[in-house]
Parts: C-alpha cells; structure tokens; sequence
C-alpha cells in the first residue's frame, strides 16, 4: 500500500485526538510506562530478595551431613553421633563437648590411618586387609539371599537332589585275624602257606567253626586293629586302613570274609555286627538340609556377583598362562 | 507491549531465582541440624516430604508398599504405626537403618542377632557364633506341640481368644533356659530395640499375627534383611526420606 493512503487512513484517527479525549489518552501512555518501571523494579526487588536471603554457604568447608572433612573424604554426621553414643553410654544431646571433641579426633585419626593404608596399598599387600575386603564383599552379596526363608517344597526338592549328603554313618564290630607272614612277628611260614592255610580256616568259620578255635588251630593272630566294641565306619576305616576297610564294609552281620593279603601276612575279616549306613529321611535330616540349602544359596550369591564383577572387568592373563 | 513483557520475564525470572534459593536454603538447613531438629520444623519437614515422596515410591514401596504400612509376606515392618523394631523411631534411628540396613551384610548394619528356629533341631545353638553358624549339634529347642503352647501363650497376653491350658504350659516355656523368649524380649516381653526384638505384647507382627504365623516365626525363625542405601541415595535424600518417614509415623502424612 503506498504511504500517503496508508497517512490518509491514519490521519482522522489522530484529528480524534483532541481535547479532553487527548489529554486522557497522553495520561493514560504516562501511566503504563510507570506502572511498567514500577513492575520492573518490583520484579528485580523480588528477585533481589531472593538473592539477599541467608543462602547456603556452597563453598563451606564442610558439607552439611558431615561431622569433618579429612583430605577431601567425609566424616558422617551420623556415624560422629553414632559412635559419640556408644562411647559415652549417653544419649548424644547429653555428651559434653569435650568428649564429642574425643570422639571426633579419635575418628579423624582412624580416618587418616585408613587413608594411609589406601596410600600404602594395603589392600594389595596385606593378606588380612584383602581376606577382609573380599569377606566383606561376599558378605554384602549374600545377605539378599540370605534373608528369603525357604519354603518346604525348595528343602525337599534340594533334599531329594543331594539325598547321598544325608547318609548317616554305618557303625560295624568285627575281628581281623591275620596270618602272618615271611618273618613277620616271629612268623617263617611263606605267603603260599598262609593263603592256603587262610584258605581252609574261612571254609572252617562259614562252615559254623568258632573264631577262637579257628585262629588258635592255624595260628591266626588278632591284628590289633580295631577294638572290641562297636567303631563307627570313618573309624574302623582309619584302623583298619583302606583295603581291608573296603573289605569290611561289604560284609553283613555275621559274614565272613575271603583271605585278604596285605603287607604284614593275609587277613581274615569276621563281622560280628554291621549298621550299614543309611539316608536320613526328610524330617530328620530337615535341619542340616536347612543349613546346606542356606549355605549353598551364599556360594550361589557369591558366584553371582563374581559373575557380575568379571562382566565389568578387563582381565589380561600373560600368554602361556590360564585361569 | 515491551514492558509488559519485560515486566512479565522480570517477575518470572524473580520468582524462579527466589525459589532455587529457598530450596537450596532448605537442602543446606535438612542437613545442617542435627537429624530431630529437622523434623521439628514444618518448612523442613513439608520440604523433606516433597523431597522424599518420589523415592520412597521408587525405592521403598516393593517391601514397605504404596500405603507404608508394611507386607507381613516379606516382614516389613509398618512405617505408620510409631512401633519400632530398632531404635525408638527419633530421625536419628531411622537415618541410620535407611544408611546401612539391618542385617545388610556390612559392620555398620543393625545385625545383633536373627529370631532363632526353635523348632529346628539344633540350629539355634549355633546362630550368628563365627565359626559354627549351621552347624547342627543336639535336638530341637522345642517340639511342635510346645511351640504351639507358646502361641496360646501370645495370644493371651495379647489379649486375643486363646486355650488356657496350653497358655499356661506356654508361659512357663518362655522363661525357660536356653529357650527363654525373655533373654532377647525382655523380662516383661516388652521387646529389646538394641537386638531389634519386638514388643510380644501390643500385637503388632511384622510376619503376621495369625496363630499359624506366630507357629512359623517360633518353629523356623525369622531373619529378614533391609537393604543399605548409603552409596545409592544422596545423604539429602536418606535425611529426607528420614524425616518423612518420621512425619508419617507421628501421624503426618504432607
């Protein structure tokens, strides 16, 4: 549109501003500018109160939460009353400043000494320190995992899966005769003799001969092994030692075993009483099944969270060497 | 027109300056007071609700629930009933739980001891004693029918419907040697916060408090775990998450 219309259409408005009209609107222009300087500088006033308020010191030398700063690492506010507590037997609104002093400069010194086993790489150097960090770490991990109670279904079904852990001991009361042999304990009969003459006397036992009649006739002796009475098996199997105690624990009450040749001559095994082992069932062995289930739920976690650790890590192995 | 613009961004501008400052006033007083003078203050205790609310619905609502008042299925406790199993509920106590757990697997949780099974054999003798935790020597502290003897005995002090025979027999097998509720409970079974054991008289269960619960906590023990938050929440959120919880506890639910 060309100026001068666009000046002839704006030109009746501004005759209209005349008079009284005139005056009121010229008024009406000074009192929005001043209402807007007003607002201008009640907004900054606003703003400025703002910045007048009691602020957070940001750069306080301590952060709030924090009883004391040692080289840039945090003392608790909570531990610092924590322990001020435990120190002082008392409520902590009732310790006096001189003892939170003690107990603060007590925890700065051990703060500093932890410092200065980082420092001195005492994980890495020091056995105890390691075994403690990675106790502490499976500790941490398993503690989830520990807090679930089992339920009955998950101890039986981890009964039934491991039922050979819950296998009592056998118990078992037997003489071991032996022959002996090639010079052994005054004895010069050869190993031939011996096993035949063992031979005979175990025909002479399984044919309802007594024990005392059999050893005094061939010349048996009793090895001395094992005792009179009952032994339960881990013990006969230490006396006895483990060829023969394979021996024994295949023999029911009463049995009588073939000759066995050992070091010292040829044995013969005759089993008074046998208590083979047995499994427990479930409402006996249910406490040890609890403890086994608890404890295999830990190396669970533990595995775990190595699991999780190894999935983070860059582990480098030297070349000739594996893990 | 352009005044009126300035004037509006002016005050905005005011206005959003004044309120960074007021919070961050107010995240520096949370954690400057000792933890109970916070909870004294409204402005700090609305300020530590707001702060609090989103992280307890994040982090807290799975064991505690919406509502805070607990899940007996994985025996958390109620955070509104003012009972306190650790502690006697001051923003102290519950700052320290909420930094380090119970039973969380570090020095510093709460972890004196676990309800033992008394039902179980042997297991109670050898619970939290380095070195021989699970190993099982001896028989069971209690049989089943005694156990239950125990639970008329708590209904009964908890005034609730129960047998007075067994009641009886139950009474005197709380005082009785190594199976004495009294040693963790107290002489009165007012509960001992130290070992966190709770009070067996107010009826409040954080397992439940049907007889069959009450069978289940004496029979196979209990030992339940709180996480520690320390490391994953800021200290002004545990402060605040503290405070609030406290609030709520005494009844103030901003």
């Amino acid at each position: 549109m060309p100026l001068d219309a666009q000046t002839a259409r704006a030109r009746p408005q501004q005759a209209n501003i005349s008079g009284s009209a005139g005056r009121g609107l010229l008024n009406s222009s000074r009192r929005r500018i001043a209402l807007s300087v007003a607002g201008i500088v009640l907004a900054l006033a606003l703003a400025a109160t703002g910045l007048f308020q009691k602020r957070a010191p940001r750069q306080a030398a301590v952060p709030p939460g924090y009883a004391a700063l040692v080289n840039g690492q945090g003392v608790l506010m909570s531990d610092f009353i924590s322990e001020t507590q435990t120190e002082t037997e008392k409520p902590f609104g009732e310790t006096t400043a001189a003892e939170r002093a003690r107990v603060l400069h007590q925890m700065i010194d051990e703060e500093l000494l932890v410092q200065r086993a980082l420092a001195l790489d005492l994980p890495e150097t020091a056995t105890e320190v390691r075994t403690a960090l990675a106790d502490a770490v499976n500790a941490q991990a398993a503690a989830p995992a520990l807090a679930a109670q089992p339920t009955e279904a998950a101890l039986f079904a981890y009964y039934q899966k491991h039922r050979a852990r819950y296998e009592s001991y056998g118990s078992m009361q037997l003489r071991d005769l032996v022959l002996h042999v090639g010079g052994f304990r005054d004895t010069d009969q050869t190993f031939s003799q011996a096993e035949a003459d063992a031979i005979e006397a175990v025909y002479q036992l399984r044919s309802g001969a007594s024990a005392d009649y059999v050893s005094e006739h061939f010349g048996f002796a009793d090895s001395g092994h094992v005792g009179r009475g009952p032994e339960l098996d881990f013990a006969a199997k230490l006396h006895l030692g483990s060829q023969l105690y394979q021996v024994a624990r295949r023999l029911s009450t009463g049995q009588v075993s073939d000759p066995t040749a050992t070091s010292d001559g040829v044995h013969v095994l005759i089993m008074e009483v046998r208590r083979p082992p047995a499994v427990e069932d479930f409402p006996t062995a249910r406490a040890q099944v609890y403890s086994d289930y608890r404890q295999a739920l830990v190396r669970q976690a533990d595995r775990a969270n190595l699991g999780v650790l190894r999935g983070h890590a860059r582990i480098l192995v030297t070349p000739g060497l594996s893990e | 027109m352009l005044f009126t613009l300035a004037l509006l961004v002016a005050i905005g501008g005011g206005l959003v300056v004044r309120a960074r400052l007021h919070r961050e006033q107010l995240a520096y007083r949370l954690l400057a007071d000792l933890p109970d003078a916070a909870a004294q203050a409204p402005s700090l205790a609305r300020f530590a609700a707001s702060v609090a609310k989103p992280i307890f619905a994040e982090h807290c609502t799975a064991c505690h629930g919406v509502d805070m008042r607990g899940k007996p299925a994985v025996g958390a406790p109620d955070l509104t009933d003012g009972v306190w199993l650790w502690g006697n509920g001051s923003v102290y106590d519950i700052e320290r739980i909420i930094l380090y757990g119970v039973r969380a697997g570090i020095s510093k949780t709460r972890d004196v001891d676990d309800m033992p099974a008394f039902g179980l054999k042997g297991t109670f003798a050898y619970q939290g004693v380095p070195g021989f935790e699970g190993r099982i020597v001896g028989g069971a502290a209690l049989d089943s029918g005694e156990v239950w003897d125990l639970v008329q005995y708590l209904l009964k002090i908890n005034h609730r419907p129960y047998q007075p025979e067994a009641a009886n027999i139950g009474e005197r097998l709380s005082y009785q040697g190594s199976t004495s509720c009294r040693d963790c409970h107290a002489a009165d079974l007012k509960g001992v916060s130290d070992y966190g054991a709770p009070d067996l008289t107010i009826n409040v269960w954080n397992n439940g408090g049907t007889p069959q619960d009450l069978y289940d906590s004496i029979y196979y023990g209990r030992h339940r775990m709180m996480p520690a938050w320390q490391g994953v929440l800021t200290l002004e959120q545990i402060r605040a998450l503290a405070v609030y919880i406290h609030s709520v506890s005494h009844g103030d639910r901003r």
